[in-house]
């Protein structure tokens, strides 16, 4: 009951009129956050520094924790009526999202969008109460070794993410893999294809990249189909409500999901873009309808925001139990942390007592706010796609060009957007899938650096990737996962000539 | 939420405002700022540079110390580079400074600016930092002479730290390996993404020791920590939860190492501005506001004015490339 | 034989630019300190993996485009300006041009300006409404963001 009984300190805590408000204007302005481009949680936060400076811990990090988790809540509705992620731990949504909206079905998109963040973020807070001193232990015996071997299965979805041929898919998860290690390489610190100039020295931001291969590819694609607003006004946002047997369908990913982001944060590194491209593929080869994901599955909408918004939660983890950031976002906690005159860490239970369990605890409410907040306002916000084509294509620029703008202060970063719009709309036409290239992008430096760090503290042995249980253990997984279906398609394939004859 | 109210400065004022810079520098011996000051932090929000930008920003502001204010801006790229190309192009201006620390003397070292801090007119040093040597609370490493010994026996012993090679804590490192005998360039250094992520790793047992900024420790050592601190680069001990950890001088390796942090401005910025900024600074290091920050932050006040700063730079500069060049990564 | 398909022309741009960026890959400086592995083997092994995939895609069978019979073929006949192709380069152009705007014009007014012209370019004839939302979603994100998030945004020709 020891939990239990922390848990009521906590809400005593966070159910102090101030803090319900902190709570409150926490996930509100996360929520705007998310959805505005250009501005992510890591800015935000850290600019929000000096008014915390002068509150009471517990307030402070109430308030900071809720733009976090607000921000990953509201990101999913750019992605969803858009296709421009507002904050890169939604890019995934907007794989069914976008889809589904453009069917008519936005209301819906955003609803399912709404539960599923709200079952995400209330089932790994109840895993944060539970287990976060043993987790520690989990996000600590993840070195470089291991870090290569979940890479390396996470980049196996490239398979299933390529629908129709696997050779594009591959290429364009090369393609991925080409552009994440532009920059500094950080294991030697020689510059790679920067083509000497300072602007390519920290690489390529990968909401740029989402950026230009989602939003604006599309407005191109719209503007090649026709952009003239000659086509039908589209009934656009849908009804909001589920019938049972899509509760049913999608509870199984959401609950799933939840589990596999919520670890996926606790690792540092990993986090809410990770978790949810993890939970998405993991769905998309589950299911038996995978191959209608990317067309508007509600399960591929569901399975992301549940992990994205895990992932948020379990970045706590390491954050108030070792006192180390697993992320830029939990980094910038921290320093704010430490302005207040907190140190986190294994110490942090005993001496603040009050900062962890009133977080805890006010992540109930926010979660509870969030989902309150947001429905209401899916009708008013899904309005938007009522506006006439012409000038929403227009605002989608915009869009993004202030979201690549507003986080780089760079005009060589909107020329890179341009640039990959660009790539993006090719992409499209000659049917390269774009999910292999973003994944890609994201795994592929961390599989590089943790690949060549392994094997820099193991000496040069290979055998450091088997010797290691952990590690062992998911490229066991990668091995099965890339595996079995071939397996099953051989099966089928046998199986078909012979029902045909 | 002062800096709420903080007027943002008008990028179309600045050619304005260099003339009215130069104008009264050319007056009057009392120089006073025309308009707000750009503080450009080469780094995005969040960092250390940024933190020193806005903690100083804001302390000047509540304190009123200065007629204008000073507006941070974050000019984030290449480990700095890309703000430095950006500052000097704007010579003489009086109103446009940066903050600066270590990476200002070692990027330009591995070739990777082409700006390096004789552009620039140093303002004043403000304060400091200290590497420092942990490792895992059950080590059997008791003090730096143990794990100095262990590292001549088995070089492969890794070493983690949260930048790049040749950048600050590889420095630290090399450069005491260096005192104690060891070649600098036999240390198996180990680049984590940040200083976080090294301790982490070492918690996990993945790495030996890591070498990292006594201030981001602090809050990971004292009772019931998974880590344990061996020595400091300090001359001196320091205060608050590291006074229990010595100091490699006093454990017989002759060695120091500053994370120091600074104001740089302008190429060829008029004396009298200089002199104005010096002096504000030194106002703001006595107030209760700055004392309240940086003892929360573990910053330690090292004030230098303009002259000693830029003098400290040069020889910041011969120390580092010596070492550098040990390793066999200088590239200039 | 004679003719390639959309398959062959793809690989063999794309084995053009692996060429060339393996070319780039063998002149990545080895780092002066030993690494098991250094920066350059990434880079050639993505390369050599770009190479043997164009092959593949050499020899797989095109599938129909996707969305090519959907181009607009109404605008297609229409005047020059207005081709669907046309639309896309003109608003690639006017991204450009914003680019490099931006920063002399001021956010407010580069964004006001892309906005309204493009919309109109697109075929919204209803100017009023176009400048008032326009204006007021630039001017609205404007405000947040300098006002509330304390980000810089520039300011240009406009005095705020």
């Amino acid at each position: 009951m020891d939990a239990f009984n922390n848990l009521m300190y906590g809400f005593g805590i966070a159910l102090e009129p101030i803090n319900i408000a902190y709570v409150f204007g926490g996930v509100f302005a996360g929520t705007i956050i998310g959805m505005l481009p250009g501005l992510g949680p890591i800015s935000a936060l850290a600019l929000m520094i000096p008014i915390t400076f002068a509150m009471e811990p517990s307030s402070g990090l109430i308030l900071m924790a809720g733009v976090y988790y607000g921000a990953i809540f509201g990101g999913s509705t750019s992605s969803i009526l858009l296709n421009a992620p507002g904050v890169a731990g939604t890019v995934a949504t907007s794989f069914d999202g976008y889809p589904m909206a453009k069917k008519g079905l936005a209301g819906k998109a955003l609803a399912i969008a709404a539960y599923s963040s709200f079952v995400g973020g209330t089932v790994s807070v109840i895993f944060l109460m539970l287990i976060a001193p043993l987790l520690s232990k989990v996000a600590v015996s993840f070195g470089p070794s291991e870090y290569f071997a979940l890479m390396v299965l996470g980049l196996t979805a490239v398979v299933s993410l390529s629908d129709k041929s696997l050779v594009k898919g591959l290429i364009a998860a090369v393609v991925g893999v080409i552009i994440s290690i532009v920059g500094i390489d950080m294991q030697t610190g020689t510059e790679r294809f920067t083509f000497d100039s300072v602007q390519l020295l920290d690489g390529i931001d990968f909401l740029v990249v989402a950026l230009g291969i989602f939003a604006l590819a599309e407005v191109f694609y719209m503007l090649l189909r026709g952009g003239g607003g000659k086509e039908a006004p589209r009934n656009a946002i849908g009804s909001l409500k589920l019938t049972r047997s899509e509760v049913k369908e999608i509870a199984g990913p959401v609950g799933r999901s939840s589990v596999l982001g919520f670890f996926t944060g606790v690792l540092p590194g990993a986090g809410a873009t990770i978790g949810s491209f993890l939970g998405y593929s993991m769905e998309k080869r589950i299911a038996k309808d995978g191959d209608t994901f990317g067309q508007g599955n509600i399960k591929g909408v569901a399975a992301p925001e549940a992990a994205n918004n895990a992932a948020c939660t379990g970045s706590f983890v390491p954050l108030l139990t070792l006192g180390v950031p697993g992320s830029g976002t939990t980094a910038v906690l921290l320093g704010a942390l430490l302005v207040m005159g907190v140190n986190p860490g294994p110490m942090m239970l005993e001496q603040r007592p009050d900062v962890f369990w009133g977080v805890v605890a006010s992540m109930y409410i926010g979660n509870i706010f969030l989902l309150v907040l947001n429905l209401p306002l899916i009708p008013l916000i899904a309005k938007i796609l009522d506006l006439p084509r012409p000038l929403l294509l227009s605002l989608i620029l915009i869009f993004c060009m202030i979201g690549v703008y507003g986080m780089s202060f760079s005009i060589f970063d909107l020329l890179l957007l341009l640039g990959f719009g660009l790539v993006g709309l090719g992409m499209r036409l000659f049917g390269f899938p774009a999910a292999p290239l973003i994944l890609a992008l994201i795994l592929g430096n961390i599989m590089e650096e943790s690949l060549r760090r392994a094997l820099q503290i193991s000496g040069g042995d290979w055998m450091t990737f088997i010797d290691k249980p952990i590690s062992l253990g998911l490229l066991v997984i990668a091995l099965l996962s890339l595996t079995l279906p071939l397996f099953k398609k051989r099966l089928k394939k046998k199986v078909a000539p012979d029902v045909a004859n | 939420m002062t800096s709420l109210t903080l007027k943002r400065l008008s990028l179309f004022a600045l050619p304005l405002a260099a003339v009215a810079g130069l104008n009264s520098a050319a007056q009057a011996q009392e120089w006073t700022p025309s308009s707000s000051i750009e503080f450009v932090a080469p780094a995005n929000p969040g960092g250390g540079w940024d933190t020193l930008v806005r903690t100083m920003s804001r302390v000047i502001q509540q304190e009123g110390l200065a007629d204008e204010s000073f507006a941070a801006i974050n000019v984030p790229g290449g480990g700095g580079a890309v703000a430095w190309a950006q500052v000097a192009r704007d010579e003489g201006n009086p109103h446009k400074l940066f903050a600066t620390s270590p990476p200002m003397i070692l990027v330009p070292l591995a070739g990777a600016s082409r700006y390096d801090h004789t552009d620039f007119t140093p303002v004043a040093r403000i304060n400091t930092d200290y590497s420092i040597i942990l490792v895992a609370a059950d080590s059997d490493y008791q003090d730096l002479d143990d794990l100095l010994t262990a590292l001549k026996e088995d070089p492969s012993l890794s070493v983690g730290g949260g930048s790049a090679p040749g950048s600050m804590d590889h420095i630290a490192i090399a450069g005491l390996a260096s005192a104690a005998g060891i070649e600098a360039s036999a240390v198996n250094y180990i680049p984590f993404s940040g200083g976080g992520d090294a301790m982490t790793n070492l918690m996990g047992g993945h790495i030996e020791a890591v070498v990292g900024g006594a201030g981001e420790a602090v809050g990971q050592l004292g009772e019931g920590s998974q880590l344990r601190a061996l020595g400091v680069s300090s001359e001196e001990r320091l205060g608050g939860g590291l006074s229990e950890v010595p100091t490699y001088q006093e454990q017989g390796f002759d060695y120091t190492f500053d994370i120091w942090r600074g104001v740089m401005g302008a190429p060829n910025m008029p004396e009298e501005a200089v002199a104005y900024y010096e002096d504000l600074f030194a106002e703001m290091l006595e107030t209760d506001a700055w004392r309240e920050a940086s003892d929360q932050l573990g910053w330690i006040d090292a004030y230098q004015n303009s002259e000693e700063f830029g003098a400290f730079l040069d020889q910041q500069q011969d120390q580092f490339s010596d070492v550098l060049n040990e390793l066999g990564l200088l590239r200039q | 034989m004679t003719r390639l398909n959309t398959n062959q022309w793809l690989a063999l741009v794309l084995a053009l630019l692996a060429v060339a960026y393996l070319g780039m890959a063998w002149q990545i400086p080895t780092f002066p300190l030993p690494r098991p592995v250094d920066s350059d083997l990434f880079p050639k092994v993505l390369g050599f993996s770009l190479l043997i995939l164009s092959v593949f895609l050499f020899f797989e069978k095109p599938t129909p485009i996707a969305g090519a019979d959907e181009i607009d073929e109404e605008a297609q006949n229409g005047p020059l300006l207005l081709t669907p192709w046309a639309r896309v380069i003109v608003t690639s152009l006017a991204i450009a041009a914003y680019a490099f705007l931006l920063v002399p014009l001021g956010f407010v007014l580069a964004s006001t300006l892309l906005c309204v012209g493009l919309t109109a370019y697109y075929g919204y004839r209803r100017h009023g409404v176009n400048l008032a939302t326009s204006l007021g979603v630039v001017l609205a994100l404007y405000l947040v963001m300098t006002r509330v998030m304390d980000v810089y945004l520039p300011t240009g020709v406009l005095p705020f």
